[in-house]
C-alpha cells in the first residue's frame, strides 16, 4: 500500500487499507456492501482521527474545503442524484 | 486552455482493474515514483444508488520546472484532490481529479473513467484540461500550460506501466490467496 502524507499515521491508514480492499473485492463487488458501518469502520476512524491532526497542522484543510465547494458540480452529476 | 487525452485497453477484467486501482500507488509500482502518499479523506455507500464515493488527497514530488518554482518560490510537495464514484450496476469507477497546490495560478482537472469492454477487457479513459489563470501573460501562460501538458504525457505512460505491473502481481496474490483458501478447506475435510 501506499504511504500517507504523515509518517505517524502510517501503521493504521495500512491496516485500514488492507481492511477496505478486502472488502470491496469480496464484499462490496458482489453486491453484500452496501452499508458504511463494516467490519473497517473503527480502523477507518482511528485512521481519521489521525489525519486531521496532520492536515491541520499543514494548513491543507482549508485547500481541501475549496476544493469540495469546486466539485460540487462533479458530485451532482456523478452520484446521479435527482434534484 | 490546453487539453490532454489519453486512452488504453487493459487485459483484465473490470472487477480486477476496479479492485488494482486502489493500490495503484502501492511499491509494487515502481514507475510512479512522483506520487509519495495517497491518503483516504471520506467514504461512503449511496443507499439508494449503491455508489461508492471516495475522497483522496495524492502527494506528489514537485515537478514543476526550475524557471516556473523560481517565480512563485519553491515546494517540495504538491497535492491533487481526488474524489472517486464507482458504480457497482454501471461498471464503471469515474474519477475526478483537481489540484490544491498552486490553485490560484493554474487549475489543472482530470477525469479518468475505467469501464468494461467485455468480461476480460477494461478500458481507460483519461481527460485532462490545463487553464493557467495569470490574466494577461500569455506567454508566460501558454509556457506554464505546455510544461504540464509534457508532464501529463510522462506520468500517463510510466502510470500506465506501473499499472501493468500492479495488475499482473495482484492476479498472483489473489491466485496463491485462493490456493491457500482451497487447501485450507481441504485440510478441513481431511481432518
Amino acid at each position: 500500500m501506499s504511504a500517507s502524507l504523515a509518517p505517524e499515521c502510517n501503521e493504521v491508514k495500512e491496516q485500514y487499507d488492507t481492511c477496505f480492499l478486502k472488502w470491496y473485492s469480496e464484499k462490496y463487488l458482489r453486491g453484500n456492501g452496501k452499508t458504511d458501518d463494516n467490519e473497517c469502520s473503527k480502523l477507518f476512524k482511528d485512521y481519521q482521527k489521525c489525519l486531521k491532526v496532520a492536515l491541520k497542522e499543514r494548513g491543507i484543510d482549508k485547500l481541501l474545503d475549496e476544493a469540495r465547494e469546486d466539485n460540487k458540480e462533479n458530485d451532482a452529476l456523478h452520484m446521479k442524484r435527482k434534484g | 486552455m490546453k487539453v490532454f487525452c489519453n486512452s488504453h485497453t487493459f487485459n483484465y477484467s473490470w472487477e480486477e482493474v476496479s479492485t488494482a486501482n486502489w493500490r495503484k500507488y502501492c511499491p509494487w509500482n515502481d514507475k510512479s515514483t512522483h506520487v509519495i502518499a495517497v491518503d483516504t479523506l471520506s467514504r461512503e455507500v449511496d443507499p439508494a444508488t449503491g455508489i461508492l464515493r471516495t475522497e483522496r488527497l495524492i502527494t506528489c514530488k514537485q515537478s514543476a520546472p526550475d524557471w516556473l518554482k523560481s517565480i512563485i518560490g519553491g515546494m517540495e510537495t504538491s497535492q491533487v484532490f481526488e474524489t472517486s464514484y464507482v458504480n457497482p450496476a454501471e461498471k464503471t469507477v469515474t474519477m475526478v481529479s483537481q489540484n490544491i497546490t498552486w490553485a490560484n495560478l493554474v487549475n489543472v482537472q482530470e477525469t479518468v473513467v475505467y469501464k468494461p469492454l467485455s468480461a476480460s477487457q477494461t478500458q481507460f479513459v483519461q481527460d485532462a484540461r490545463i487553464t493557467a489563470m495569470c490574466g494577461g501573460w500569455q506567454r508566460i501562460k501558454n509556457s506554464i500550460e505546455d510544461s504540464l501538458v509534457t508532464r501529463f504525457k510522462e506520468n500517463a505512460l510510466k502510470g500506465k506501466e506501473g499499472f501493468e505491473c500492479v495488475l499482473a502481481m495482484s492476479r498472483r496474490v489473489f491466485a496463491e490467496e485462493r490456493e491457500r483458501e482451497r487447501l485450507r478447506s481441504e485440510g478441513k475435510m481431511l481432518a
